[in-house]
Parts: C-alpha cells; structure tokens; sequence
C-alpha cells in the first residue's frame, strides 16, 4: 500500500447559508490519481481551493503527510508540497516559458530571494541546479521548444501545460488540477493523459477535477463523485459507470 | 555586446551630468539640476512600488515631507551633525512605511491608490496643525546646509547618491525579488498560490520606495534651506507618478529621464507665461494617452524596429 499523501476528513465549507461542501472525506496516495467529479456548482473547485488555502475551511481537517494544514496559508502549503493549477489560465504573460517555470522553483530554493540583490554571487551551484530542474520539467510538459518565447505568445493548449510546468517546479507531493482539458481538442487531451500518466510515475499524487468523462475513465485509479456538495459515490472507474445514483445525477442515462 | 552599450550609455550619461557645474553659466540651471537629481531618486524609488510591483502609491511627497520634517528636527532639537540627521531621515520614513504598508498593501488597484492618497493629506494636515513642532504653514526655514551652502559640492553628493541609488534599484529589480515584483504586478493570485508569499515583497518595495523618498526629502530640505508643508502636497505625488510613467515605468533609465522633465519642462515653458502650467498639463494629458511606455519604452521599440530593418538587410 503506497503512502497516503493527502487526507481529508470531514471537510465543510458554507458560504453564509450555503453549504458548498458537505462533511467530505477522502484521501490519495503517492502514484494515485484521483478524479473528483460532479455536475457544476457540486463543489468541487471550492473543495480544490479549500485544500490549497485559497479559502478558509468552515470545518473539517486536511493533512498532507503528517502535518494539518487546514489552517496554513496558501503560499506555506507549497512549501509543504501541495501544488495546484486553477482552471482558468492565470499566468504571467510577460515572461519567457523557462523563467515562468523558474518563478514555480521559489519554494524549493534554499537561499531567500533578499540575498540575490547583492552582486557578489554570480553563478551559485543552487542556480545551476535549479536551471536543470527547470529544463527536466520544460522536456517532461513538452515545453521546451517554446522555452524561450513569451508566455503571451503561446498557444491556448501551450498555456494549459505551462500551468501544471510551473505547479511542478515546486517539486510537490500532490497535484491539484482544476480542469485541464477545458479548451483542447482531442490531440491535446491525449498529450495531457500522457503527461498526467508521467506525473505519476515520478511519485506524485494527483488529484483531478475535469468534464470530460472519456479522459477521466482512463485516467483515474479511483473517482469520488460530489452532488450539491456532499460524497454520493466514491470507487473505480468502472463502479462509478454503473453507480446507479451517479448516473441519475450526473452521467445521464446515455453514459 | 547589448551590456556593453547599456553600460557604456549610463558612463557617458553620468559623465556628462559630472560636467554640469563647469558647463553651466546660468546658476539657476544648475539650481534646477540638483532638484532633478533629487528628484532622480524620488522617482527611482516610486518606480519600484509602480513600475514593477504595479501598486500606484500617491504618498511620496508625504514620505519625502516626513524624510524632510524628520531630518530638519533632530538636527535643531537634538543638534546633531546635518550628515547624521540626513542618514537617519530613510530610516524614520521606513518605520512609517512599515506602519502605513502592512495594512493598505491589503487592497489593490484603485483602492490601494485612495489609501495612499489619505495618507499623504493626513500627513499634510498633521504638518500644518502640529504647529508646536512644525511651525505650521510658515514653514521652518534656516535650515543648516553642508560646506556653507556650497552649490557645486551639494550637487556632486546629491549626484553621486543619485547614482548611487539608481544602481541599488538595478540590482534589485535584476534579482529574483525584481522578478518576483514584475510577477506580483502581471498576476498577484498566481504568485500566492506557487507559494511565494506577495506581502513579504510587496511590504519591502512600498518600504523601500518610502526610504528613497525620505531621503530625497532630506537632500531637498537641506538644500533649500526652507520647507512648510505644502510643498509636500499631493501634487508633488502626482509629480512622482507622471516622472515614472513620462520616463518609462518598469524600466531603470526611465524614472532618471522622467525626473529631469517634470523639474525642467514647466520651467522651459516659461515663454508661454501665465499659460504655463496649462500647457505643462496638457502635455503632461497627451503624453499619458499616447506614449503609455513613456520615453525609454518609445527608444527600445524603435531601436527594435530599426536593429529588425538592419539585419533584413544583411548590414
């Protein structure tokens, strides 16, 4: 049995009346990849955003290894190796593809930001190391032919892997992705099954919200299914497919 | 060869301003050159907060009136030597700095804009009723300067420190927390969630900014050897704001060009006599519709477009 990196237990979260999350419990493990599917407004981006600090939870624990980190703040849970993606583009346009990535190494750098203002030294070993790392992420999201171009300039799909580059220079433990393949037509999703797939060979839980039920089915080890809010079903691909309460709220009779 | 050139053009443009005593004969212009350096480094300063972090602060003329106030008290009330009370003038402004940052560096845009406006009219207002110890609006004046008021030594240390600071703020914007600033203003949500801590670095630009103009403040006190504060007005925030964006924000050379226009161009507009100010406005209004990128943004995309023609052409 592989480590259990993320767990949550009991997780809520109301807006005023509204309870967007319900009593939620799961967990992933190292190498896992876990999809968190449901219909719109079931949950699931404030669940990924409750778990990487953006919002405060109302209730509940999440540890990541052993620490809890339901009360960290949200550059702290980095450092701690929980990373995320958002499902929107947020990026910075005026930066190069290499020096995007490099901004996502700042956690794992061992000397502060402050001390590189003084000229004194030039080329540290961290900065070589840190350039080889930032090279081995661009050649594993297929981004190092456009290292050099501004991030503006890339392409739609381009930018989506760029996202998960730049979550992956922190060297994290889990990754959160918020929809990944909104946007890209069916090559790009097979490159974006691929690259998930080699995530997880390095180690890495991966935690995925996504629409698009064929890439979730082939991806997933294991899917937790969320309906206003609360758990309605949690296994393999295969349970969920005929989970008749999934069906009825989610994937329609067709599926 | 392109750092070659850069360093090349920054020798010869302060060798050239090194001369400005010998070439001047006007004394007035070189009275109008010594402001521009000081208000070199209130707007290398400014440009840090605005340029690169993209937070628009309008309390730099306050910063510089506390760097001014700060530095003319402790010299008459605890007579200490002008050279000390102008080191500790940054120092008095970086701890206001820190107490007006943390908590207004919370809200962004506009909001973060109208804070700092608040400020600087507070401080205003705090100079003109606290008459006990700032003489109100009459100002102290025969405030002590260095070398018995030499002219030509005061500008070689304003210059020098100019120089100085335009070289400090280079480094800074060269690091990683220079990166870390242009991500902060391309993206602030992003920045937070691949785990760098914005406030930390934004707190350190908005501090810093505040030293450099406390600084400029002090320079400015001694030299004229009279402030009161209206002369620490927002208007002269303002002025700071159009210095960055006039030069070229987020750039090193821009904040120095800048500098030397808003304290220069309404005096060479002199000929237009009581329409002076109005059109220094209205240049001011055009130039910010129409040259955005302000003037060292105009060169890089020209010497862009001209270096891109060169080598079509196989020169």
């Amino acid at each position: 049995m592989a480590e259990t990196i993320l767990r949550v237990d009991l997780l809520a979260k109301s807006f005023g009346g509204v309870k967007a999350v319900r009593d939620l419990s799961f967990d992933v493990s190292a190498g896992e990849i876990l999809g968190l599917i449901g219909p719109n407004g079931s949950g699931k981006s404030t669940t990924v955003n409750v778990l990487a600090g953006l919002l405060p939870p109302t209730s509940g624990s999440i540890r990541l290894g052993a620490d809890a980190i339901e009360h960290m703040p949200e550059a702290d849970r980095v450092s701690k190796g929980l990373a995320r993606t958002f499902q929107t583009a947020r990026l910075f346009p005026e930066f190069t593809v290499r020096q995007h990535v490099r901004m996502g190494c700042h956690t794992i750098r061992r000397t502060s930001a402050f001390a590189s203002i003084l000229p004194f030294g030039l080329v540290t070993r961290e900065q070589v190391a840190t350039d080889q790392h930032v090279d081995g992420i661009l050649q594993l999201c297929t981004l190092a032919q456009i290292a050099d171009r501004p991030v503006g300039s890339i392409s739609s799909a381009q930018q989506r892997f760029l996202m998960i580059a730049t979550a992956l220079a922190a060297k994290p433990r889990i990754l959160l992705v918020d929809e990944p393949a909104a946007g890209l037509v069916e090559h790009e999703r097979q490159a974006l099954a691929d690259l998930i797939r080699n995530i997880r060979k390095r180690e890495i839980a991966v935690l995925i919200i996504e629409h698009h039920m064929a890439l979730i089915m082939s991806l997933c080890d294991r899917i937790v299914v969320l309906n206003f809010g609360s758990k309605i079903a949690e296994g393999s691909p295969a349970e969920i497919r005929a989970n008749p309460a999934v069906i009825d709220a989610y994937l329609g009779e067709a599926a | 060869m392109n750092r070659t050139l850069t360093f090349l053009a920054w020798l010869a443009a302060f060798a050239t301003l090194a001369m400005l005593p010998q070439l001047i004969t006007v004394k007035y212009y070189l009275h109008l050159s010594i402001l521009a350096l000081i208000w070199v480094i209130m707007a290398q300063g400014q440009n840090l907060i605005q340029g690169y972090t993209g937070y628009v602060s309008i309390v730099g003329a306050g910063f510089m009136g506390i760097g001014a106030y700060s530095s003319t008290l402790l010299g008459l009330h605890l007579h200490l030597p002008t050279w000390v009370t102008i080191a500790m003038a940054p120092m008095v402004t970086a701890l206001f700095a820190l107490a007006t940052g943390y908590p207004s560096l919370r809200i962004k845009g506009h909001y973060f804009a109208i804070v700092t406006l608040a400020f600087n009219l507070i401080i205003v207002i705090v100079l003109v009723n606290y008459k006990e110890l700032t003489n109100g609006e009459t100002g102290i004046s025969n405030i002590p300067k260095l070398w018995g008021g030499s002219r030509d030594a005061y500008f070689y240390l304003v210059l020098l420190l100019a120089a100085f600071l335009t070289l400090l703020a280079a480094l800074i914007a060269r690091s990683r927390v220079g990166e870390i600033l242009l991500a902060i203003r391309q993206n602030e949500d992003l920045v937070g969630s691949i785990g760098i801590a914005a406030w930390k670095y934004k707190l350190f630009a908005f501090v810093v900014s505040a030293m450099y103009a406390g600084l400029a403040g002090a320079l400015y006190a001694h030299f004229q050897g009279f402030i009161n504060p209206e002369i620490f007005g927002v208007a002269q925030s303002l002025d700071a704001i159009l210095a960055v964006i006039l030069g070229g924000s987020g750039t090193i050379a821009g904040p120095v060009i800048g500098a030397f226009l808003v304290v220069f161009l309404p005096e060479l507009l002199r000929f237009a006599d009581s329409f002076r100010l109005i059109l220094y406005g209205l240049i001011l209004v055009l130039a910010t519709i129409f040259m955005p990128i302000g003037i060292v943004g105009v060169c890089k995309a020209l010497i862009c477009r001209l270096s891109g023609k060169g080598l079509r052409h196989g020169a």
